[in-house]
């Protein structure tokens, strides 16, 4: 039990909501309005995944936010050539890939500090897609929204597989070996090298993983509407470093779980249509998304203090 | 930085003498390709736009050096923006009072930054993080989003616009900053402090350094920097909003490390930041003149940083490497 | 030797940066001189570079500047901060461009730089959002905020049927013609219709997505919402999107400012039943047109109208140039336009 308070504190939290809404505003519980809200944050969910890797190996990627532009403007530019749907997604992977690998080639291969190389690029491409998208929507063909399926089993099955690749990864971290070698990394890159792992080529793999999970989220945000707004993916890096930080991963690496993350993104996530049922006016929001911030790493620290005494 | 050469070779290598040549290149260049640029009127211009930035940057120098980060400085703006408007126009202060207040408020923010950071010691990234959203939040609650400050008056407005002694008003506020954080952090032992608690917070505690109180102080200037930067902010634009500051957070960092500043602390300078201000400011404006399209500033500001961080860490590479050569590898000696 | 090579360096660049004089651009500053028949540069800034509203604005431009010659920049903020148009304009002046079209982002913050630029001899039109009114010669009015706010307003008491609550998508709480929009919805639902009821006012960033999740907790946080109306033209298409999803075409209206290429699906399956806007190329167009005469002194303060190219006569009412009155794009005429 107090192995997890963190994790286990946060999804309390989100019970505390859940309940005050249920009693407030039960207008919330409304089965397909959840839904859609849920569907909306799956790709968000697939990136903190990615995320929570990048961070339990003591390394930051606030790049996301522009790979995942670029990756749904290719994707989007991609179905409206009429390629097939699965080449799309591979694609969409491939480039989300390709930038993960670029980030780390640079922290990896050359050792550079991930924040300042993941600000660099992040600034890089997205001046970049501006420049040559000049802010013009693609139109997607018929039949790519919801892969053609009708919209209830769409809208699962970008749920579900949302859930499986959180609930792979979280199995992965904890019972292969390699999840155990993220974690060495993470807590002492030196005396994981010691013990026979290769820390810069986990770095390495973590951040091709991470641009990957971005691809692959990018295409799922991608066949939720008719057309891309290269807009899309603003501020992501934010949610999905708050998400994960919420959650109880420790940013200087070598601990935290992923369902942590999950209640932690929910909770963030719910905070935007709790005020809308509440009542309450929209420019709250950012307050008390730094306050959940601010709190959840104070807990953190009263009881790392307490512990220290 | 290659210390162990010397001559002229160590001055040549040196981070900031590379960043200074960049900057003349690109002075020179966008002198000859673009139009009125090497003007006097439009290096008045660069140094009006960049002051503010140019503010953050040297308050961010000192916390990165103590191994910290403030990624909570431009919502800071915003706020003190919006609360200087507001002491002058709805609590009726004189502007000098209104100011002093805002101060005050700067000062009081960077003092939660401060108490979290170094008396809970909690990782200042996700604090800053916090507070980054926190201080736009309540910059926007307060104003609900809509409200905005203006018709200042003309005298206030003069530091913003106006020339004294033929340069900006608000260069002397800056050189003003720039002297005191360079005597702070290069000729003070609060500023040896400094770089001893970035490189290892656990020695400085034992060489006798006060870490916490250091750090403290660190964090408290950047709330301070951060309500005069918004003061000289609302002057130059004449109206105070919520949304002023946004991005300017990751533009400071981006000078202060592009001017040789190690993100992980224990190294940079002050004139280093100043160079990375300048070099990025020039860029903008040089491509503004050059009718080239704005958005490759940003893309050369991002190539430029990975090339500035590169060229930091090739020559330890390259020496890693020539040593590496001649050393047997332990690493395959491990049974 | 160190000292000298640093000293080398500094008066080199000295040196170089001293060899050019102040510059103080007189009556339209010169950036291609020629002697007899002088190219007008004209500059125009639209709120923001990548927004598809001003890409089109920005297409008339173009055209009406392929017709006159002049030499036209467009440069726009890229980022959201306020202050990036401020500097932009600041860029111009030192440039010397002989007359700045402007889509304000800050009135008074932008007066600030637009003084200075009419103080230089620069001539100064704004487009879309005004300034202050002594910081330019004219305004091009595409239909004056009132008339924007009551043709949303009018266009959902139709819809409505004249009482039930509707709710308001704004692209973001700062942005100041979109305030001044909702005033004169406000107004007029007040004078007019004071049976409609505006239950919430949300804002999307002007962020698609946003609008759409904003949309679906509005829809399921008031039941008896009837109609969306949003001010932003990021705003419909995602409301559309969340009003499909959650079934409810038909039974919430779907209005608001909008171009029309991003709403034709959703018009035509009926979920939006009309964006209004007005033809920004032709906004663009009378731009360039009006900048370009007022550069060369064919237009005045005190004209009362105005000939632009092929679009014929424009009224002026007092320093306003009237493209006319807003246009409702429908699933009866949405195919005829294409932008």
């Amino acid at each position: 039990m107090k192995k997890y308070f963190r994790e286990i504190s946060v999804a309390a939290a989100l019970g505390i909501l859940l309940l005050a809404l249920a009693v407030f505003a039960p207008s919330f519980f409304q089965p397909q309005p959840l839904l859609s809200l849920v569907t909306r944050e799956a790709p968000t969910l697939v990136v903190a995944c990615g995320m929570a890797l990048v961070i339990i190996c003591r390394q930051i990627d606030i790049s996301v936010g522009s790979q995942f532009a670029v990756c749904s403007v290719c994707a989007g530019l991609f179905a409206a050539m009429h390629w097939p749907l699965v080449l799309v997604l591979a694609a969409s992977v491939l480039i989300g890939a390709a930038f993960g690998a670029f980030n780390g080639a640079l922290v990896a291969g050359l050792g550079l500090p991930s924040i300042v190389v993941t600000l660099a690029t992040m600034v890089t491409w997205r001046e970049g897609l501006r420049w040559l998208r000049q802010g013009v929507w693609v139109d997607l063909p018929n039949g790519v929204q919801w892969f053609g399926l009708p919209q209830m089993t769409g809208q699962w099955t970008l749920v579900l597989v949302a859930l499986a690749i959180l609930i792979l990864l979280a199995l992965a971290l904890k019972h292969f070996a390699i999840g155990r070698f993220i974690y060495a990394v993470g807590s002492d890159a030196e005396a994981a090298r010691l013990a026979g792992i290769r820390p810069r080529l986990m770095t390495f793999g973590v951040f091709v993983f991470m641009g990957a999970l971005t691809g692959l989220a990018a295409m799922m945000n991608t066949i939720q509407s008719p057309q891309v707004d290269p807009n899309s993916g603003t501020g992501l890096e934010l949610k999905t470093i708050a998400a994960v930080v919420v959650g109880g991963v420790a940013i200087s690496g070598g601990r935290g779980k992923l369902w942590g993350v999950f209640a932690g993104l929910l909770l963030l996530a719910c905070i935007s249509p709790a005020l809308t049922h509440l009542h309450v006016e929209a420019y709250w929001e950012k307050v008390i998304q730094g306050a959940i911030i601010l709190l959840a790493v104070v807990t953190d620290g009263l009881r790392n203090r307490r512990k220290s005494i | 930085m290659n210390t162990d050469q010397h001559g002229y070779k160590s001055i040549l290598l040196r981070h900031e003498t590379i960043l200074f040549v960049v900057l003349a290149v690109e002075w020179i260049f966008f002198d000859a390709v673009g139009h009125n640029f090497g003007t006097y009127d439009n290096t008045c211009d660069i140094l009006r736009h960049s002051c503010e930035i140019g503010l953050l940057a040297l308050a961010m120098t000192p916390v990165i050096l103590t191994g910290g980060i403030d990624l909570s400085v431009g919502s800071l703006l915003g706020l003190c923006a919006i609360l200087f408007g507001k002491f002058w126009r709805d609590a009726g202060m004189p502007l000098p009072l209104a100011a002093a207040c805002t101060i005050g408020v700067g000062a009081l923010a960077g003092g939660l930054n401060a108490s979290l950071i170094a008396w809970l010691r909690l990782p200042p990234l996700i604090v800053t993080l916090g507070t980054f959203s926190l201080f736009r939040g309540l910059a926007e609650a307060i104003t609900h989003g809509v409200d905005t400050f203006t018709d200042f008056p003309a005298s206030f407005l003069f530091l913003g616009q106006e020339r004294w002694l033929g340069i900006p008003a608000q260069a002397l506020v800056f050189i003003a900053a720039v002297i005191f954080f360079w005597l702070l952090v290069h000729r003070t032992t609060f500023g040896r402090s400094f770089r001893a608690i970035g490189f290892s917070p656990e020695g400085a505690r034992y060489a006798g350094i006060p870490v916490g109180r250091r750090m403290a102080m660190v964090y408290v200037l950047a709330g301070i920097v951060s309500a005069i930067a918004a003061i000289i902010y609302t002057a130059r634009l004449g109206q105070a909003k919520a949304d002023a500051g946004t991005g300017y957070e990751l533009f400071a960092i981006t000078a202060v490390v592009l001017g040789g500043t190690s993100i992980f602390g224990g190294v940079g300078s002050v004139h280093g930041t100043l160079l990375g201000v300048a070099a990025i400011a020039v860029l903008h404006s040089g491509i503004a003149h050059a009718l080239l399209p704005g958005e490759m500033a940003g893309m050369l500001t991002g190539v430029l940083l990975i090339l500035a961080l590169a060229g930091s860490t090739l020559p330890k590479m390259i020496s890693g490497l020539r040593a590496r050569k001649s050393t047997p590898r332990l690493a395959k000696q491990i049974p | 030797m160190r000292k000298t090579l640093l000293l080398l360096l500094a008066v080199a660049v000295a040196a170089i940066s001293g060899c050019n004089q102040s510059s103080k651009a007189p009556s339209g500053g010169n950036v291609t001189p020629t002697p007899a028949a002088r190219q007008i540069t004209i500059a125009f800034l639209p709120k923001s570079k990548g927004n598809a509203y001003f890409v089109s604005c920005a297409k008339g431009a173009q055209k009406a500047d392929d017709e006159l010659g002049d030499r036209l920049i467009i440069d726009g903020p890229t980022d959201p901060d306020p202050a990036r148009q401020n500097e932009i304009v600041e860029n111009w002046i030192t440039l010397g461009v002989d007359v700045i079209a402007a889509s304000c982002e800050n009135k008074e913050g932008i007066s600030t730089a637009l003084r200075k630029a009419e103080a230089k001899g620069i001539k100064v039109v704004t487009y879309d959002a005004d300034a202050l009114p002594d910081a330019r010669s004219f305004f091009v009015n595409q239909a004056t905020p009132q008339g924007i706010g009551f043709a949303l307003m009018d266009e959902a008491a139709r819809l409505c049927g004249t009482n039930g609550e509707f709710a308001v998508i704004t692209g973001s709480l700062t942005a100041e013609n979109q305030t001044e929009w909702r005033k004169f919805v406000e107004e007029r639902r007040a004078a007019a219709y004071p049976d409609m009821k505006c239950v919430a006012v949300e804002a999307c960033d002007d962020l698609k997505d946003k609008a759409q999740s904003e949309t679906t907790a509005l829809l399921s946080t008031y039941p008896d919402l009837k109609l969306i109306l949003s001010t932003t033209s990021l705003g419909v298409p995602g409301a559309a999107e969340a009003i499909k999803q959650a079934g409810k075409t038909g039974t919430v209206k779907n209005i608001g400012l909008g171009l029309p290429n991003e709403n034709k699906r959703y018009v035509h399956d009926g979920v939006t039943q009309g964006v209004i806007l007005w033809k920004t190329a032709d906004l663009g167009y009378l731009t360039v047109y009006a900048a370009d005469a007022l550069a060369k002194g064919a237009l005045k303060p005190g004209d009362k109208t105005f000939k632009a190219g092929s679009l014929g006569e424009f009224e002026i009412q007092g320093d306003n140039i009237m493209l006319g009155k807003p246009f409702t794009f429908n699933q009866d005429n949405i195919d005829q336009f294409d932008f």
